[in-house]
């Protein structure tokens, strides 16, 4: 209904000179979602498996309403990082800034497979994640720009959001893992049936304390899937010159693990889907390795170049960007036309727009702040510092 | 040469002189992430310039392993902050060996460089200042320069110290901080303080990019209260020139300290409670430490966090209208 409304909106303004494209484009338009097929199915690459019998199912099957749902995500967080990329070259966003575009279709297709009672733990690269979590993107936009109405306050900045059963946000790599067991420890203990995801790089993958969390988390059958985001490089070293083994789904060796195609979408889901269930059953943990690739270098200061050849990131960009992979799957298997995507771009990128004026104009946390939050304690106490005259008030 | 051409220059002399010698850490081979290793492994070979897998813990427990071994190692932890998953091999395996085997093994061929404090905008994770932490564990040492030229020569001290060294590079002076620097070796004596600017009614102590701070305030004390500043440069964190600071404080019965790190245990407390000790009948008014606040470190607010120069200026009033 809208769309004919739509149609002959454009058709008055374009006037008659446009007839010929306008009827077409008319003819497009007045296509209602009748004509769309309501759902989809596709074949998606099998996962490696390392100690598993069998691994998740080689066929997904996708709704409209997933599609339009998935796609629509994934194109707000691109949309997002471009942002976050043109604010800090306008230093309007300052200090670190590690974007997540490439990504994208593994932070989509975890929740697509989770429950949002489930728990998600990340290291610093987790702007798509605090999304997906139901962040929105002007709270996302104003912490990176470290304003009151940031998610954090303004006070954790790129590195530090949080949210509902989000756990960050975490700075030091390789740290949140063992957080992410104690996590999945504590779903256990509450027997609600939650899991716990724990996420990691492949630079991440190399520190001791992830040994120490998959013996832990082995040795008491903890609901904690350990998901290896493996996007090539840590930061700038390659995994071949970092890594003894780079085969990161079987680093838990006495956990069973899949390697996972995470370009895909789906792939991502369903391997998920079957990580999440196999916890749930109380059979332990799981190790998950999610093939993936990040545009952007590690971080705003890393042009992204000097490690990797500007050939290799375009390949990766046209044959395997997650988003154009929806798209095609989309749009060939008549689950929506091209138009009704682009207007769901047009609607991301004013969304965005707006969320970055809002970033850009809220206003800064007050002074008062500086103190608050490092303890928790009932009557507020005194912060000290270089003066003795000027005192901060620490208030909970 | 500016502070991280000084320090390239001086692993340059070090790996030339002592054929034991290997610098590794996280992306040392390429040149690291402030430049500081730029060459050296086209120069030395990857067998002796080479990079290490994301493992601090990892890093400082072998670098442990090949001083014991006899070779000189130099190990590099990208940033200061990341240095505490490091923190059980430097205090419990590196600082207590030669203690713990009587003299029979020890691991002083192992030099551990880190690049320290704020920066601007480095927020939580990219700005700590953990000598106080290090200054609590007897049997390392821990030495932060103020310039390139102080750098060299206080980093090859470092690696022909016979004890295991700590060395921070404040990280702000990396680029900003240009000196006429020799090329040839020179050593500067770690455990001596030095005494910048004499004056004969405060003395201000600092360290790294405070001293910078600091010497700004003893010009504006100068002009605008007449008051003439001693300035000293701490070079040594541990173990720590008490000699140099009380007799100063002797003479001018006035101590101001500062440091970025937080105020409670940093270590302003240490030099003050020595000096209070020492020197207690020579003091006009108490001992001002002027540090940061005792919070994280913060993103957003850092300007009001960091002890400026207006901060110092103020104590020094009022230490001076005591």
């Amino acid at each position: 209904m809208r769309k004919m409304l739509l149609a002959a909106l454009s058709r008055v303004l374009q006037g008659p000179a446009a007839a010929g494209r306008t009827a077409s484009r008319v003819m497009v338009a007045s296509r209602n979602y009748g004509d769309f097929a309501s759902e989809a199915s596709f074949e998606i690459k099998k996962c490696d498996l390392h100690r598993l019998e069998e691994g998740p199912s080689t066929t997904a099957v996708m709704t409209r309403e997933e599609g339009l749902h998935y796609y629509k995500t994934m194109q707000t967080i691109r949309r997002m990082e471009l942002k976050s990329d043109q604010l800090y070259k306008q230093k309007i966003i300052r200090g670190f800034c590690h974007l997540y575009d490439g990504q994208e279709a593994c932070c989509v297709g975890i929740e697509a497979a989770i429950k949002p009672t489930d728990h998600v733990i990340t290291a610093y690269r987790a702007h798509g994640f605090t999304f997906t979590r139901g962040v929105p993107v002007r709270e996302i936009l104003a912490e990176l720009t470290g304003r009151k109405g940031g998610c954090a306050k303004g006070k954790g900045g790129s590195m530090h959001m949080y949210t509902k059963n989000f756990y960050g946000g975490n700075g030091i790599v390789g740290a949140q893992v063992p957080l992410g067991a104690g996590i999945a420890l504590a779903c256990k203990y509450f027997g609600k049936n939650e899991v716990c995801l724990a996420l990691y790089g492949d630079g991440a993958a190399n520190q001791g304390q992830i040994f120490e969390t998959y013996n832990m988390a082995a040795l008491w059958k903890l609901p904690c899937i350990f998901i290896c985001e493996n996007n090539r490089y840590g930061m700038g070293t390659s995994v071949e010159r970092a890594a003894a083994s780079t085969d990161y789904y079987k680093r838990g060796y006495f956990i069973p693990g899949l390697r996972v195609d995470g370009m895909d979408i789906l792939c991502v889901r369903e391997a998920v889907k079957f990580a999440a269930d196999y916890c749930r059953a109380g059979k332990g943990p799981l190790v998950m390795e999610l093939q993936t690739y990040r545009y952007h270098g590690h971080s705003m200061s890393d042009p992204g170049i000097s490690y990797r050849t500007r050939e290799e990131i375009q390949e990766v960009r046209s044959k395997s960007d997650p988003i154009t992979l929806l798209k095609d799957r989309m749009v060939n298997n008549n689950l929506a036309s091209v138009e009704e995507l682009k207007e769901i771009d047009v609607a991301v990128r004013k969304e965005i727009e707006e969320a970055a004026q809002f970033a850009t104009t809220d206003p800064e946390p007050p002074l008062e702040e500086l103190g608050n939050h490092i303890y928790f304690n009932e009557p507020p106490f005194e912060v000290r510092g270089p003066n003795q005259w000027i005192k901060y008030k620490s208030v909970c | 040469m500016n502070l991280f051409q000084s320090i390239t220059s001086a692993l340059d002399n070090a790996l030339a002189k002592d054929p034991t010698a290997v610098v590794f850490g996280e992306d040392v081979a390429f040149g690291g992430v402030f430049r500081c290793t730029v060459g050296l492994r086209d120069k030395y070979g990857k067998d002796r310039v080479f990079n290490t897998p994301l493992c601090e813990q990892g890093i400082v427990g072998f670098g442990i392993g090949i001083a014991v071994a006899g070779a000189t190692a130099i190990a590099e932890i990208q940033f200061a902050d990341y240095i505490f998953p490091a923190f059980d091999q430097i205090v419990n395996e590196a600082a207590k060996y030669r203690y713990r085997s009587g003299d029979l093994f020890n691991c002083g061929n192992l030099t551990i460089r880190a690049p320290w404090g704020c920066v601007g905008h480095g927020a939580l994770y990219h700005s700590q200042s953990p000598e106080a932490f290090f200054a609590h564990c007897p049997g390392i040492k821990v030495v932060i320069p103020r310039s390139p030229l102080q750098a060299k020569g206080l980093l090859l001290s470092c690696i022909e110290d016979k004890n295991p060294c700590i060395f921070f590079e404040p990280k702000i002076l990396y680029r900003a901080a240009v000196e006429q620097v020799p090329v040839e070796p020179y050593n500067i004596p770690l455990s001596q303080a030095e005494v910048l600017q004499t004056g004969s009614d405060v003395t201000m102590v600092a360290w790294g990019t405070q001293v910078h701070v600091i010497k700004e305030v003893a010009t504006m004390a100068q002009e605008k209260l007449g008051v003439s500043c001693e300035v000293i440069d701490l070079r040594t964190i541990l173990p720590w020139d008490t000699e140099t600071i009380c007799k100063s404080v002797a003479k001018t019965g006035r101590l101001l300290i500062s440091h970025e790190a937080p105020l409670t245990g940093g270590f302003a407390s240490e030099i003050s409670s020595t000096v209070q000790e020492e020197c207690f009948l020579n003091l006009e008014a108490p001992i001002a430490r002027v540090c940061g606040y005792d919070t994280p470190f913060p993103h957003i607010f850092e300007p009001f966090y960091i002890p400026d120069k207006w901060k110092c200026y103020d104590a020094l009033q009022k230490m001076i209208n005591y």
